[in-house]
């Protein structure tokens, strides 16, 4: 059947309106794909939502027992002034007390400015932990003067001290009667560790 | 559905029925003269468009059985055209029927042509549909649908007669496995319902007389089924009137019984057994048809514009059908997906109110491991000289003759070669899986008095039992030890026996590195 110009322009509505109609239904088989796929990837984030959750619940008893250890911990941290901000008037402060009670006869000490040690991820915000080292040079009647110097240093709070290195020496000079001469010379490189916690309550 | 028009055409009177669903109406009725043509042509104004049909139900028809070779397609076509133009002078309303085909060899197909004695008598109606501008779905004889009414009233295959009581007479068609074979038309006058039995009766045994004269039906054989619509509530005198015999067993259907079997629900009350037929025209009109592609052109090109939207629409249906499952697949899906959300936010709210009683935290949760595991493993790895001064004390009160210049500790890496003796232990100082690179170092120079300096080997015994005291406990490891001389092959050794310089007070210097693996 030959179709003349006339009919085919009788054909020219229908034609357009079966391709309206392809088009409307492919528009919507495309909207329920879509659909389909948003749901499916709706159910996979709540899968693993719901199996994180339950996970966490099932693992709540020892999750207590932890955060009470670990509350612990950080209460002294933060009583110690480890936790905030450096306090390095109170280093100096320190450092004095202990030459003075300790009567050390020569201390000189030279605190480096402060770098980041490491970046702990954590939730909401990460807990950075930062080192400022500390040069001090001590001179000694006896190596127990050092250990006492470090140990007060500990006990004066303010920072985590981490020893990097310790080097004595003999000073080689010969004890006279009139004054004290350090027999011993000391050189000792010290962290001192802060920690901020991003997420922490002021 | 369509609205349709059925002109039914007899040889007095035309009536033009209307049919819509399963109803059937009667909307006006023409004279077969030339005023009833001019009556038509004045009612088919204002129904351009419309869809109409004519059935014709006249006496006038001719039925010719033929063969043609089996062909195909236009060939086929050029074929029934020649043997239509042999057979009649006016083709214009003339038809081929397929009877099947002949058993054998060449497989001749039969052929039932057919055709109006007087096809002028139709010409003008069909002028005037045409001018009219009207949609001719086709032009069908009675005939044409009886196989179908035949199949409505329980004819199953074989041979079979259909009786009707038409308004233009006694309609009697014979069908064979399910084809019409031949019919014609016997005008009645008024009766009384049972002088129509009988004439009924009496006509289908000239029938049967005539077709078995024609070999078209067998002489011997099973009795023909014969249904005959009786008139309506004439039914039981018909029964009692056409008693059965050997060679024709009569089926009575009442009239409104035979209406519903082909599907009508609403007819005139006037219209007698052509209304099965019209009702047939309508809806299920047969393919074989008398009027030519040219006539039917405008229906033919509506049929394609229907079909394209058909087409589209049934397009539009499947990917309805396909959306609407993959609808309910996402419901489903979002169904399990609500579900689970709602698993979790319970066993967050439960986490939630377990962990309200926990102990008042001055961070998250989180923050409050990750920096004491942090401080923690920085504080495992940090270690004090303490521990070192110790050891070498107790070591030192074991060697009085050593005395030390200087003590360098420090963390580090231990990346000096070892001193190790063969066949030593492993290396307790290498690192194992999960510990770290960093060491204690712990460098030791210092003397050896109380020795003369020239000994070598009582100085060497001395520092080499030192440091390996020193690297006997508490985890630490001997790195290296440096003599006062080189007694290795590589190097230099050198000597003043009895010279005055090995008694000039200076003693030996050696120098012991130690190293110990921290956590």
């Amino acid at each position: 059947m030959t179709l003349t110009r006339e009919e085919l322009r009788k054909l020219l509505l229908p034609g357009l309106a079966a391709l309206a109609l392809a088009a409307a239904g492919a528009g919507m088989v495309w909207g329920a794909q879509q659909s389909v796929r948003s749901a499916e990837l709706r159910l996979a984030a709540a899968e693993v939502d719901r199996k994180e959750s339950t996970e966490r619940l099932t693992r709540i008893a020892e999750e207590e027992r932890e955060v009470k250890e670990k509350l612990d911990v950080y209460q002294q941290l933060k009583q110690l002034n480890i936790l905030g901000e450096e306090h390095r008037l109170e280093w100096a402060d320190a450092i004095t007390r202990i030459r003075n009670q300790r009567e050390l006869l020569d201390l000189r000490y030279r605190v480096d400015r402060q770098k980041l040690l490491v970046s702990a991820p954590g939730k909401p915000a990460n807990v950075d932990f930062y080192a400022s080292t500390m040069k001090v040079e001590l001179a000694l009647l006896h190596e127990e003067d050092l250990l006492r110097f470090l140990a007060d240093l500990r006990a004066s709070g303010n920072a985590y001290y981490s020893v990097k290195q310790c080097v004595i020496t003999r000073t080689g000079q010969a004890a006279t009667g009139a004054s004290i001469v350090p027999r011993l010379r000391a050189g000792c490189e010290i962290d001192l560790i802060t920690i901020i916690d991003r997420a922490a309550k002021r | 559905m369509a609205k349709r028009r059925i002109l039914y055409f007899t040889a007095e009177d035309h009536y033009l029925y209307r049919s819509a669903g399963a109803g059937l109406e009667l909307e006006t009725k023409f004279s077969g003269d030339d005023l009833g043509v001019t009556a038509f042509r004045e009612h088919l104004r204002g129904l351009k468009g419309e869809l109409f049909c004519v059935l014709v139900d006249v006496a006038g028809e001719d039925f010719h059985e033929d063969q043609i070779p089996f062909l195909r397609g236009s060939d086929r076509d050029a074929v029934l055209q020649r043997r239509l133009a042999q057979r009649y002078r006016d083709t214009r309303l003339a038809a081929a029927l397929s009877l099947g085909y002949v058993a054998g060899t060449r497989r001749n197909e039969r052929l039932l042509l057919a055709s109006f004695t007087n096809t002028q008598q139709l010409a003008p109606w069909l002028d005037a549909l045409e001018e009219a501008g009207t949609k001719l779905t086709g032009v069908y004889s009675v005939p044409l649908l009886a196989p179908a009414l035949a199949r409505k009233l329980g004819a199953k295959g074989g041979r079979a007669f259909v009786v009707t009581v038409n308004r233009a007479g006694l309609r009697q068609c014979f069908i064979e496995a399910g084809r019409l074979r031949f019919a014609r038309l016997e005008r009645t006058v008024d009766m009384v319902p049972q002088a129509l039995a009988i004439f009924v009766r009496s006509e289908m045994l000239r029938l049967a007389q005539y077709l078995g004269t024609l070999r078209v039906l067998p002489r011997e054989g099973p009795p023909v089924q014969v249904f005959v619509v009786a008139p309506r509530a004439q039914r039981s005198l018909f029964e009692q009137v056409l008693a059965s015999d050997s060679r024709l067993v009569f089926h009575t259907v009442d009239e409104g019984e035979a209406l519903r079997s082909v599907g009508v629900r609403r007819a005139p009350e006037r219209i007698l057994g052509e209304a099965l037929y019209l009702h047939l025209a309508a809806k299920k009109p047969p393919r074989e048809q008398f009027a030519s592609s040219a006539e039917r052109r405008r229906y033919q090109v509506w049929r394609l514009q229907r079909g394209i939207v058909a087409a589209g629409a049934l397009g539009f249906a499947a990917c309805a059908l396909y959306t609407g499952a993959q609808w309910v697949d996402a419901l489903q899906v979002g169904g399990r997906a609500a579900s689970q959300q709602r698993d979790a936010r319970l066993a967050a709210a439960q986490y939630e109110r377990i962990t309200a009683g926990f102990p008042v935290t001055q961070t998250s949760t989180e923050n409050l491991k990750v920096a004491v595991v942090e401080f923690r493993r920085i504080a495992e790895r940090s270690v004090s000289p303490e521990q070192a001064f110790v050891h070498v004390s107790r070591v030192l009160e074991q060697f009085p003759q050593i005395e030390l210049d200087s003590f360098n500790w420090g963390v580090g890496r231990p990346d000096a070669p070892r001193d190790r003796p063969p066949g030593a232990p492993p290396d307790a100082a290498a690192a194992k899986p999960g510990q770290s690179n960093a060491a204690e170092m712990l460098e030791l120079s210092g003397r050896v008095n109380a020795t003369q300096r020239n000994d070598y080997r009582a100085i060497t015994a001395q520092v080499q039992r030192f440091a390996a005291a020193l690297g006997a406990a508490q985890g630490y490891e001997l790195v290296r030890t440096q003599l006062p001389f080189d007694i290795t092959s590589e190097g230099t050794l050198t000597g003043d026996i009895g010279g005055g310089s090995a008694e000039s007070g200076e003693a030996p210097r050696f120098t012991v590195t130690l190293a110990r693996r921290l956590p």
